[in-house]
């Protein structure tokens, strides 16, 4: 993506911009993640490091949201199947 | 997490890889996948799901065309609708749990190898534009001379079975035919081209607003009913077809403002034939292709969302309900200004605009509310450009509930005109679709939207580098998509009526 569809509001200063594409970022987190998926081959050996950090502690909390998701999906199965059984 | 064994080795194996430190990030955009398997797995098991749930809301069917009063249902309205909500929540959680972005990508830019075209494509294109040009011809002069029966009328049943309602279908189902067809793309071959540049400014403002005239006298005027009507429209529409083209060059016009080449072009998009330099080649139904930047505008996004209200619009006014709210607010516009027709043509044209204005206004605030929600740098309205693909499936699917059976119960009539439109049948045959027609077309909403979801998780990914707010993006636009499909599934339920005050 260009910069066309990115801006900063006003009320809020980025946590960082990327030095490849300038493309500001509100978290360092999301600053790393986008160097590592769009600018892969450009990475340094720390950045690369960094990089492999954030996505480690992305997928821990991946793990926690999808434990959350598989819940609701049973809530809204059963929720409905009780549902159904009571009603008709 | 859904069983395919494939998905799972992926997503486990991404995990490990992660956790070793050994992931090769530049690996991850460019490896190739095995993916349609697992991808079929997924489809039977959402395929399975859509029909247990469409089975057990049996309630009714049926926009335009029947006015018979209907089964009641065996449940509950609010449980049906709920269900249907239901439907669309867990697809989306379903969704949110596949994270891996590798996988993702390549089944939303799957495609299949191409086909080289270069031996038929020129014949069949001059085929194409003959018919095209043979039909329009035909179509403006039986409307004149030709029987006025609505279903022995050539120029009623190409205009509604065949560009209204068949042709759509074969071109979000199949490819896009449109360009080829299009007889005044053709006839513009001839014509003096191009003499001022069209205005960049109005973008393709033009081609909503054509739309929304072109639903506005398919509502008013007696079009479908009357071919001498009808044919006195096409002969219009050709006249400002032509003069637009000429003027502004056929590529900009049928680009930015001829309402029906916009719309092909835009359901041509997720159609799973698509065009390339080369040949022909296969995408999976609902994906844009990545080379195509098909939303630039905020006019592309009302045109899509246009799309969706059109057909929930004419839906709502040929039911019960919707007949009910017409004559009331008739009533209650009584201030003794206006004759009974002309209110009538007041309200209609009323909720027409108001109800595009709730559905945009809804969809807009979607994408303010994902960008305060998760606090990215990415504009608004990008947002809303990005997430407008989706919403071209779930017009898809609207359109197919709406007018399959149209195009089931009139193509032999269809046919036996067609193949003798000078001498048009006295007594066409027509057909009376099954009553399971009305559980296929919900399942028709359902799917249009399930198909919507996963096009706007694949989205997501493609524009956040963080996968949590890549998924935190998408909640405001599932309760967008809840909310039209309630709509949309309580109006299937309605029982059907004529739209009143109408000619």
């Amino acid at each position: 993506m260009t910069l066309d569809g990115i801006a900063v509001p006003e009320t809020e200063t980025p946590a960082g911009r990327c030095e490849y594409c300038d493309r500001p970022f509100p978290t360092a987190e999301r600053l790393t993640l986008h160097k590592g998926l769009e600018h892969a081959d450009e990475l340094d050996a720390s950045e690369q490091e960094a990089f492999e950090a954030a996505r480690a502690e992305e997928e821990t909390q991946l793990r926690d949201f999808r434990l959350n998701a598989i819940g609701a999906i049973i809530v809204l199965y059963f929720g409905l199947l009780f549902l159904y059984a009571i009603v008709t | 997490m859904p069983s395919s064994p494939e998905s799972e080795d992926a997503a486990t194996g991404g995990e490990k890889e992660s956790e070793e430190f050994s992931i090769r990030p530049a690996a991850l955009r460019t490896s190739s996948l095995n993916f349609p398997r697992s991808l079929l797995v997924h489809l039977l098991m959402l395929a399975g799901m859509l029909f247990l749930f469409a089975g057990l809301g049996a309630a009714s069917n049926g926009m335009t065309l029947s006015k018979q009063p209907r089964d009641p249902m065996s449940i509950p309205r609010w449980l049906y609708l709920a269900t249907g909500a239901g439907v669309i929540g867990a697809s989306a959680l379903l969704a949110s749990v596949v994270t891996d972005r590798e996988y993702i990508h390549g089944v939303h830019t799957w495609s299949g190898p191409e086909l080289s075209v270069d031996l038929w494509w020129r014949p069949l294109v001059w085929l194409g534009r003959g018919v095209g040009v043979i039909a329009l011809a035909l179509a403006v002069y039986l409307g004149f001379t030709g029987p006025q029966l609505p279903t022995a009328s050539f120029t009623i049943l190409v205009t509604f079975v065949v560009v209204r309602a068949g042709l759509p279908m074969v071109t979000y189902l199949g490819g896009n035919l449109w360009p080829t067809l299009n007889p005044w793309r053709t006839l513009l071959m001839w014509l003096p081209t191009g003499f001022i540049e069209y205005p960049r400014r109005f973008h393709r403002w033009p081609a909503v607003g054509g739309l929304l005239l072109l639903v506005w006298i398919e509502v008013i005027l007696p079009v479908s009913a009357v071919p001498r009507v009808l044919a006195s429209m096409i002969v219009i529409y050709t006249v400002l077809t032509l003069a637009g083209g000429m003027l502004f060059g056929p590529e900009a016009w049928f680009k930015n403002a001829d309402p029906l080449a916009v719309l092909f072009d835009f359901f041509g998009s997720i159609a799973p034939v698509q065009r390339r330099t080369d040949g022909l080649t296969i995408t999976l139904p609902g994906s844009i292709p990545p080379d195509r930047d098909v939303f630039t505008n905020t006019s592309d996004v009302a045109f899509v969302v246009f799309l969706i209200w059109e057909l929930t619009y004419s839906g709502f006014i040929t039911t019960e309900t919707g007949a009910g709210t017409i004559e009331a607010l008739v009533g209650m516009t009584d201030v003794g200004v206006l004759g009974l027709q002309a209110r009538a043509i007041v309200v209609y044209t009323g909720l027409l605009i108001a109800g595009f204005a709730v559905f945009f206004g809804a969809y807009w605030s979607a994408s303010l509310l994902s960008r305060r929600y998760t606090g990215t740098y990415v504009t608004a309205r990008q947002i809303a450009f990005r997430f407008a693909g989706p919403l071209l499936a779930i017009a898809a699917g609207y359109h197919l509930a709406h007018y399959v059976e149209l195009v089931v119960s009139l193509s032999p009539a269809l046919l036996m005109v067609a193949s003798a439109p000078l001498s048009p049948p006295a007594n066409p045959l027509t057909l009376a679709p099954p009553g399971w027609f009305d559980g296929l077309n919900i399942a028709f909403v359902l799917v249009g939207h399930v198909v919507g979801i996963w096009a706007a998780h694949a989205t997501a990914f493609e524009v956040f580098a963080s996968r949590l707010v890549a998924i935190r993006s998408q909640y405001p636009f599932i309760a967008v998509m809840i909310g039209y499909t309630v709509l949309s599934l309580w109006i299937l339920s309605l029982p059907g009526a004529t739209p009143p005050f109408l000619l």
